[in-house]
């Protein structure tokens, strides 16, 4: 249907800079999802998309023609807002019909487009309905019917599940992604949830003050990470960070110590550091297993358990870490005040240089 | 034992509540009842009697009610002035809170020098209208007057009248007046109900690609309906009591030839008389007064009730 | 008749006078006047000379909430000892209320005149309830400055009345510098010019109901106030009282149509006024002021020093009273006697050689609608040529006949 190719982007209010200088593209029946801390300006960039804001500087092309000088409605989106916006004085049926009658389309073909997209989202026993008298998911799948009505080129949501509880945000999560199949539509997705952003995304941009930090895959960024950032961001625990140093250089790699444990070499090429380098070592809290490792063995102390059955999360204090996560598979009889040995193998690590950027 | 210590405590909580709001709602409660309900309840029992200036005689029932609404030499001025409230109402609606949905509607759209503006456009309301009054009855002055002067400036001579002298301009020229001095308020009212809108409703129906005219009317509109009846109602009972402005700029008689003539002037003349229009009648000032009260306050329970039909909850 | 008054009040002074000296008795007077404060103050202290064993303390409300403080008051079965009353229907609303204590019988009225009572007698019952203080004759008010500067010498008819004005409006003088946005100024304007018209005999026509105001005597005058539009400032409509002094004043305008009141404020602003009856209506015919009493001095029939009242009371219907009232207020007192050291007021007294009664406020304001009020939306009409003299006429005729 549309790709969306942002050239240059900024965005300033007053003397703040909201976003700097983005350039990204969304491929035609893309997925796409902004993902970021709080104010890191993803949704501002939404908004700049949709047209609600202004550039300072830059160009939106869509379909490859510019459209950051036209009026919302004439760029050709439909976006879905997080308190979803839906005018209390309408019923769902005047909700989803509104664009379609601005646009004075005739009565007949409003109505055959609402029930379509009420039948889509199971909507059709409620269309008469306002929506105070309707449920969280219930407005939430009303918002998303009065963008699927216009039939636009592009969906805008921006932080769409935030409102609902733990549950029907899992359910909504599929629905979309179902949606987006169905649809076979551009979309561009704001949240601060990472969980989110990797189980529908087809794309992450990931932002940090109003900069992009990365863009790839979900399992790209996961695995690869360009940044410190990005590492600690995406996934859930946290990636573990401990300080260390950089030894000396080998062949194909270099040669880190860390606080605690025996010196390690890390595999790399090029990696522009020098000896003494302050550098931080990574290890996912699933990477880590109870008991010597392949390539480095740590050893702490229990303070916390969580044991779900299905997997195990124990959070540890060594001499050097304040604060250490592991995460398992399946139920561990690990109890707080033991001391336990994890290992990790350095293909599952992570370093990052002293400015942040991944050591590989 | 433990149990009814513990029913003790809870109903001694509640019993102190009580108390305490019997404490705080009584003052203002018997300040009411002396100096509102108490005066409205003997302006009812001295409208059924004859009065002689401002001695009561005998009791005669409904018939100053009667008088002032049949008798055809005294419902003639009591009509007229009827209709001129009537007017008052209609173009105060149009104008002063029309201007001020228009205005609030604009400062809505937070433009350059909004603080300023809202300061601006609320200082007259601060004015005492007696001040208002003089000045503009000053300003409407056929010889020195600003607006006169103004216009001979503007070589529009033809057009300076003797405003407030001619019965076709005298009431729309204190209408102005009374919109310039009050239009600060609705604009407030207004303005305060519209920045209750979620941003997101504008913005939904911006990408709905809702015009600006049909997103004030369709979305906006119906959304500001509780500011809407508040305001509707507020008009509807000062246009019907309407009085320090007519009487300050063209006095008691509602002079000329009754143009400005409104039922709170009438009241005051029949009541308490005046040089000109003769001595006090304090029965059918009183009955006036009870018409006048029944009217404003039937009308303000059906205007309220259809008004806030129309409103919808914001969530 | 006149004999046994006087032996009566002769007699209640012998017995006052008999009767062990007051005990100091304090009297209140309330009054609109607040101007007269400092003039009240000196006449009160020349009768507490006289009645040491008598105070009285005069206070002054705002002159256009007095009659409602006043009637409240004596509502409430309080108010002063002493009250400074209106006159006509003013005072009926009061003194038929039994507010008031008939003064006659117990009060010298020997130096006042039957006219003069008029204002201050309760026509139901024919007593008299008030000591009449002052008249109020309507005179028309010329610059003699302006006059002078254009060779103009004061008319004497209508027509040469009209010819003045005409001269004065081609110089570029506004020739009236009456208005009508304040009906009451339309109505002292009428009292100028038309008595002169419907004649001295007119008055008692209307009033016993031998005929009525569609008289074509009367019909008559009320033409000759249409004539008088074109002299007046631009504007008219609008021209309320505070403007019409304010053109007088500053020169802009030549003549003011106006009450006796007004001598003070145009001397002390500077004006070389003088004063004229309105033009007769034609060389040699009868030419009239309008006059009526201002008002009169009461005692509270709740009273409880009911007897000191009235002896301020009788000590205002005295000449050496009155004289004061001319010295220090600059009043034409009511009460003979007085002879006035100011030569304006001498002037005003002796115009009422030939006077007529203000009409509406005399006879005409007792019941609603008043006269006062359909006259001066009649003379509006007239002035801005929206009725006739005929539908005027007609209009208040009707007005009066349905009025109670």
């Amino acid at each position: 249907m549309a790709n969306i190719e942002l050239r240059g982007v900024s965005k300033q209010f007053g003397d703040v800079k909201v976003i700097k200088n983005v350039s990204l593209t969304v491929e035609d029946n893309e997925f796409v999802v902004f993902v970021g801390p709080s104010g890191c300006g993803k949704s501002t960039l939404l908004r700049l998309i949709a047209g609600l804001e202004d550039l300072t500087k830059g160009e939106i092309h869509i379909d490859n023609a510019r459209i950051d000088h036209l009026a919302p409605a004439a760029r050709g989106l439909a976006m879905v807002f997080q308190s979803y916006a839906l005018y209390p004085h309408f019923t769902v049926a005047q909700n989803m019909g509104y664009a379609l009658r601005v646009a004075k389309e005739d009565k007949a073909s409003i109505d055959k487009k609402v029930r379509a997209a009420a039948d889509i989202l199971q909507l059709t026993d409620y269309l008469d309905r306002k929506p105070k008298a309707l449920s969280g998911g219930q407005r939430q799948r009303v918002a998303i019917g009065r963008a699927i009505v216009r039939n636009p080129k592009v969906f805008l949501f921006d932080e769409p599940l935030s409102n609902l509880d733990a549950k029907l945000r899992v359910a909504m999560r599929i629905e979309l992604t179902k949606l987006h199949r169905t649809l076979n539509a551009t979309m561009v997705y704001v949240t601060h949830d990472q969980v989110e952003a990797m189980t529908m995304a087809d794309k992450i941009v990931v932002l940090r003050d109003g900069m992009v930090e990365q863009i790839g895959a979900p399992l790209d960024l996961y695995n690869a990470p360009d940044n410190r950032f990005v590492a600690g961001f995406i996934g859930s625990p946290a990636m573990n960070f401990f300080a260390g140093k950089v030894e000396g250089f080998v062949e194909g790699g270099i040669e880190i110590s860390l606080t605690e444990g025996a010196p390690l070499t890390f595999p790399c090429t090029g990696s522009g550091l020098s000896i003494g380098d302050a550098v931080d070592f990574g290890v996912r809290p699933e990477h880590f297993c109870i008991g010597q490792g392949a390539d480095g063995t740590l050893k702490g102390e229990v303070y916390a358990v969580e044991r779900l059955g299905g997997e195990t999360y124990l959070y540890l204090s060594s001499s050097s870490q304040k604060e250490l996560v592991v995460h398992m598979s399946g139920d561990h009889q690990v109890a707080v005040g033991d001391h336990v040995e994890i290992g990790f193998s350095i293909a599952q690590s992570h370093l990052f240089g002293p400015d942040g950027q991944s050591v590989r | 034992m433990d149990d009814s210590e513990y029913t003790r405590a809870k109903r001694r909580r509640a019993r102190n509540l009580k108390l305490w709001l019997a404490f705080l709602l009584a003052p203002p409660a018997a300040i009411l009842i002396i100096f509102v309900f108490l005066p409205m309840a003997s302006a009812v029992v001295y409208s059924l009697y004859d009065w002689n200036g401002l001695v009561r005689k005998e009791f005669i029932g409904l018939d100053n009610f009667a008088d002032i609404l049949f008798n055809p030499n005294k419902n003639v001025i009591l009509f007229n002035a009827f209709g001129n409230n009537v007017k008052v109402f209609v173009t105060l609606m149009i104008v002063q809170n029309g201007i001020a949905l228009v205005l609030a509607l604009l400062l809505a759209r937070n433009p350059r020098g909004f603080r300023f503006y809202q300061v601006v456009f609320f200082l007259p309301v601060i004015l005492s209208t007696v001040i208002i009054g003089f000045q503009w009855k000053m300003f409407l002055n056929p010889i020195f007057g600003l607006v006169n002067k103004a216009l001979h400036y503007a070589g529009l001579s033809e057009w300076a009248l003797p405003w407030l002298g001619l019965p076709e301009t005298a009431l729309p020229s204190m209408l102005l007046v009374n919109s310039w001095h009050w239009f600060g308020f609705p604009t407030l009212v207004f303005l305060a109900a519209i920045h209750r809108i979620p941003k997101d409703f504008i913005e939904a129906a911006r990408l709905d690609g809702a015009s600006e005219w049909r997103i004030a009317r369709e979305i906006i509109w119906p959304l500001i309906a509780p500011a809407v009846t508040i305001i509707v109602v507020l008009t509807f009972i000062g246009s019907f009591n309407w009085f320090e402005i007519p009487y300050i700029m063209n006095g008691l008689e509602g002079s000329p030839q009754g143009s400005t003539d409104m039922l709170g002037l009438l009241f005051y003349r029949t009541a308490f008389g005046s040089v000109s229009a003769g001595g006090s009648d304090f029965g059918s000032g009183s009955a006036l007064a009870v018409l006048m009260f029944i009217f404003i306050f039937i009308f303000s329970i059906i205007a309220t009730k259809y008004l806030t039909s129309r409103e919808v909850e914001m969530s | 008749m006149k004999n046994h008054l006087t032996k009566a009040v002769i007699a209640a002074t012998a017995l006052s006078i008999a009767a062990p000296a007051f005990a100091q008795t304090e009297l209140s007077f309330w009054s609109w006047r607040q101007e007269d404060v400092a003039a009240y103050g000196e006449i009160i202290a020349a009768f507490e000379a006289e009645n040491p064993e008598i105070s009285v303390t005069y206070t002054a409300h705002e002159a256009k909430a007095y009659n409602t403080i006043l009637t409240t008051a004596l509502a409430g079965g309080s108010g002063p000892d002493i009250i400074h009353t209106r006159a006509y229907g003013s005072l009926e609303n009061i003194s038929s209320a039994g507010y008031l204590e008939p003064l006659d019988g117990q009060v010298d009225l020997s130096l006042l005149s039957a006219d003069e009572l008029l204002g201050t007698t309760l026509r139901a019952d024919g007593h008299v309830y008030a000591v009449p203080f002052a008249s109020q004759t309507v005179v028309v008010y010329y610059n003699m400055d302006i006059f002078d500067a254009q060779g103009i010498t004061a008319p004497d008819t209508w027509d040469e009345f009209l010819a003045v004005s005409q001269q004065l409006k081609d110089a570029g003088i506004t020739p009236l510098a009456n208005g009508t946005a304040d009906g009451w100024t339309v109505e002292i304007m009428s009292g100028a010019f038309m008595p002169n018209f419907y004649g001295s005999e007119f008055f008692g026509d209307v009033t016993s109901g031998a005929t009525t105001f569609e008289d074509p005597r009367y019909v008559t005058a009320l033409g000759k106030m249409a004539e008088l539009a074109p002299f007046m400032p631009v504007g008219f409509e609008g021209v309320d009282y505070a403007t019409m002094k304010a053109l007088f004043n500053s020169g802009a305008a030549a003549m003011f149509v106006g009450g006796s009141w007004e001598i003070n404020g145009f001397r002390e602003a500077g004006v070389n006024i003088g004063m004229m009856p309105g033009p007769s209506a034609e060389a040699g015919s009868e030419r009239m002021v309008a006059t009526w009493m201002d008002g009169g001095y009461a005692v509270n029939a709740a009273s409880e020093n009911k007897e000191a009242a009235l002896a301020f009371i009788r000590f205002t219907a005295t000449t050496p009273f009155a004289q004061m009232l001319t010295d220090k207020l600059n009043n034409i007192a009511a009460v003979d006697g007085a002879m006035s050291s100011n030569p304006d007021l001498q002037q005003v007294a002796n115009f009422h050689s030939a006077a007529t009664p203000y009409i509406m406020l005399v006879a005409f304001r007792f019941d609603k609608p008043t006269g006062s009020s359909l006259l001066q939306d009649g003379l509006q009409q007239l002035m801005t040529g929206s009725k006739t003299a005929e539908e005027v006429a007609a209009d208040v005729t009707a007005g009066i006949a349905a009025a109670e």
